[in-house]
């Protein structure tokens, strides 16, 4: 029951991500992304909603942005809360992400 | 100063102790030094005995003085009462002459006079003579011999006309001393002139009265008193002038004075008084020497006594020494006997506490034991051996290895109590052996229990703390017995604390004292933190006087155990339940909860990810920390990768390692258990280590 959630904005392209991520939602969020990435060039993850974030989520996170540079395509995170900037910052991945305001 | 052999100490050495070195000696070499004290009384003395003799110098001096003044003055009024003896043998003269008439007063004169005249009587001349104006005249004379001329005479007798009293001169004359005496009837113009001889020794006769017995004098007639003026003296010419203690007396003598010096001729006061300076000196001399001889001895008896005590007090020192490193070697053994660490037993905390006796080497045979074994259980062992020293120690250890060994074989408490009621032996071992025994399932906190002959152990859990209620059976030593058991739970949250007797007991006090002293102190200790709490109970317990020893063990059932199946919603649950852990109690300030949080779900994570199939997930506070404890069966071991940027999976010790303060793994019989450490403020704001 961790309350995730996924809502695509096809004209802009933007994955707008809620709830918790961990373990238990990783394949549906990848499913989502991978959904965006074929249809389009860009594709931004919008983190507003997100409560928590795990390894596993980060996990998924540096796989979906694998996938799209192997794509020539692009994925960048944008309202990405203080938690996870935090985490992003421990684990060094920080600077492999293009992070944006929104 | 005795000589050092005689204080030698002779030890005696009791048998059950190591025989003590002989001591060096003490006592410093005997030394020939001057006290102070020694001086101080010696000045004190003779100074006393100075002013002492002084003041009876003085005193004597002044008595001896009066005594004289008071001699003279007699000896003054006998000299002037024969002084008026021969004015009235002149005036006498002068009246019966007054009385026949001028015609027949030569004649009366010659006959009446002439019997003081002689070389024994008073005079030696005598003369009558008649003064009309310018006209003198010897009208009668008597002796053979007149010393002074006639003019010399007769210009006394004109000098006489004209006083009042009788003239008296001294006149030196062919080596004889006279005194003439001339007195005048003024009116009738008659004169009556008489010499007496002062006899050759000078002395007078007057010096034969009483007054004069204690005296030497000379008597002066006239002035200046000297040679030229002496009249009579008792002592020899060439003795004069008296020196020494004299008295004076200036007495009128007719128109003269006659001047009387004295001396004592001996002491007049008396023996006493002329001997009493040197009494006092010599008795203050003595008395000043008799305080130096007593107070050389005090202060070397004094002496004597302080190298005594410092010898003494050196004994008693070699022997605390000797006791304290004797006492010190079994109390190392005693704690070398005892688990030096307790073992890490899943699902329950431990704390043990051992404290020697206070006093003496006699060390007791307290001990604790905790075993666990199995996937879920552990034992733990509380006992005593009666009697204190190495034997009890020795037996201690035999005690704690036996029933070890049988609980790693299996039993129960009872069967372990039994098979040891048939191994040890009072007669044999001088022993007995009390203790609980216990064997419990971390799990569901059920805790079976055995006593042979041991203080019951406290629970305290659910709000109640009380006395387990069980059996208890003889203790082991007495012969074979079988043990009843008892079985309770330990329900999460609730301390079971198994202790020896030297925890409760007090000199003078009922065992029951005790016992309720016990749940008064444990119950407002419960929050504590298990070891702080036996700390702490074990302190407030312990009598000032306790001179036996305790052993402590306290077993905890944490509370918030929580039992996961695993999967990939296991992380969320495990969330849910340490954010309502967290929520439920007071988290110490500084820690954040979502770090927590984050560090639980990434050590769930991980358990999953390895493959178990159940999580174990506990989350303990205390004041300062919390810890999230997270026990898996995944027989794989945890590894981290931070250095590959594309790696997909390994950063969740990463993030452990960076939030939590510390974190460490234990292997478990199956899978692992990892714990990780959170640090707050303490309340005094620093932060703990």
């Amino acid at each position: 029951m961790s309350q995730f959630e996924v809502a695509v904005d096809e004209r802009a392209c933007v994955v707008h991500l809620s709830g918790e991520i961990d373990m238990a939602v990783t394949d549906e969020l990848r499913a989502a992304v991978r959904d965006g990435l074929d249809r389009h060039d860009t594709v931004e993850l919008d983190l507003a909603g997100v409560t928590f974030l795990d390894s596993s989520g980060l996990g998924s996170l540096v796989l979906l942005r694998n996938e799209a540079s192997d794509q020539h395509k692009s994925l960048s995170l944008v309202n990405v809360p203080p938690m996870t900037h935090r985490l992003l910052q421990i684990t060094g991945l920080r600077n492999t992400f293009d992070i944006r305001d929104a | 100063m005795s000589a050092p052999a005689r204080d030698r100490p002779t030890v005696d050495t009791p048998a059950a102790r190591p025989p003590l070195s002989t001591p060096a000696p003490v006592r410093t070499p005997a030394r020939r030094r001057v006290e102070p004290m020694t001086v101080a009384v010696a000045v004190v003395g003779i100074v006393l005995t100075a002013l002492a003799t002084l003041s009876a110098v003085q005193a004597d001096r002044n008595t001896e003085r009066r005594l004289l003044q008071t001699q003279t003055r007699q000896a003054a009024a006998v000299i002037a009462g024969a002084v008026s003896t021969f004015e009235q043998t002149l005036g006498t003269a002068l009246d019966v002459q007054a009385a026949v008439g001028d015609r027949r007063g030569p004649r009366v004169f010659e006959r009446e006079f002439a019997k003081h005249i002689g070389p024994t009587s008073t005079f030696v001349e005598g003369s009558l003579w008649h003064v009309r104006g310018r006209t003198v005249r010897r009208i009668a004379r008597l002796g053979p011999d007149a010393a002074l001329s006639t003019a010399e005479a007769a210009r006394i007798v004109r000098h006489a006309m004209a006083i009042d009293t009788t003239a008296v001169r001294r006149v030196e004359r062919r080596g004889r001393t006279i005194v003439a005496y001339v007195l005048a009837d003024r009116t009738r113009g008659n004169v009556v002139f008489a010499e007496r001889l002062i006899p050759a020794d000078r002395r007078a006769p007057v010096d034969r009265d009483a007054a004069f017995a204690d005296l030497d004098y000379a008597t002066y007639l006239g002035m200046p008193v000297g040679p030229s003026t002496l009249s009579t003296t008792d002592v020899p010419l060439d003795r004069l002038p008296l020196g020494g203690l004299t008295a004076r007396a200036v007495m009128p003598f007719g128109d003269n004075t006659l001047t009387l010096v004295a001396r004592p001729k001996h002491h007049l006061s008396g023996p006493l008084s002329q001997r009493l300076p040197a009494v006092f000196l010599i008795g203050g001399l003595l008395l000043t020497g008799a305080a130096i001889l007593v107070v050389r001895k005090l202060v070397g008896a004094r002496r004597r006594a302080d190298d005594d005590t410092a010898t003494i007090r050196s004994l008693y020192d070699r022997v605390d020494a000797h006791y304290g490193a004797q006492r010190d070697l079994f109390e190392r053994l005693q704690r070398a006997l005892l688990p030096q660490v307790n073992p890490n037993i899943p699902g329950v905390e431990l704390a043990t506490e051992y404290v020697a006796g206070a006093q003496g080497i006699d060390i007791g045979g307290d001990w604790y034991s905790a075993i666990g074994f199995g996937d879920e259980n552990f034992a733990f062992v509380v006992g005593d051996v009666s009697g204190h020293g190495i034997d009890t120690v020795a037996e201690m250890a035999r005690a704690r290895f036996t029933l070890r060994a049988h609980l790693l074989d299996g039993n129960s408490p009872q069967a372990v109590l039994e098979k040891c009621s048939r191994q040890f032996d009072i007669a044999t071992d001088g022993h007995l052996v009390t203790a609980i025994v216990g064997v419990g399932n971390w799990r569901t906190g059920e805790v079976t229990v055995a006593n042979a002959g041991h203080p019951l152990p406290l629970l305290a859990g659910d709000g109640e703390v009380g006395f387990v209620q069980m059996p208890v059976g003889p203790p082991l030593g007495v012969g074979w017995n079988s043990y009843e058991p008892a079985t309770f739970t330990l329900t999460p949250g609730s301390t079971l604390i198994a202790y020896t007797d030297g925890l409760i007991e007090r000199r003078n006090e009922g065992i029951d004292v005790g016992m309720t002293r016990l749940v008064d102190t444990v119950r407002p200790r419960l929050g504590l933190g298990l070891g702080t709490l036996v700390q702490q109970t074990i302190k407030t317990m312990r009598g000032p006087d306790a001179s036996d020893d305790i052993a402590v063990l306290a077993v905890r059932r944490p509370g918030a155990w929580h039992r996961f199946d695993a999967g990939p919603a296991t992380p969320a649950a495990a969330r849910r339940f340490v954010k309502a852990q967290l929520a439920a109690r007071p988290v110490p300030t500084g820690v954040d909860t979502s770090d927590i949080v984050l560090v639980a779900s990434e050590l769930v994570t991980n358990s999953v990810r390895a493959g178990a199939t159940v999580v174990d997930v506990d989350v303990r506070l205390d004041a300062s920390t919390v810890e999230v404890v997270v026990e898996d069966d995944a027989p794989g071991w945890p590894v981290r990768s931070t250095t590959d940027h594309d790696a997909l999976s390994g950063r969740g010790l990463a993030i452990v390692e960076e939030v939590a303060a510390r974190w460490s793994i234990a292997r478990r019989p199956r899978g692992k258990s990892v714990t990780a450490t959170f640090e707050g403020r303490s309340p005094d704001g620093a932060t703990t280590q």
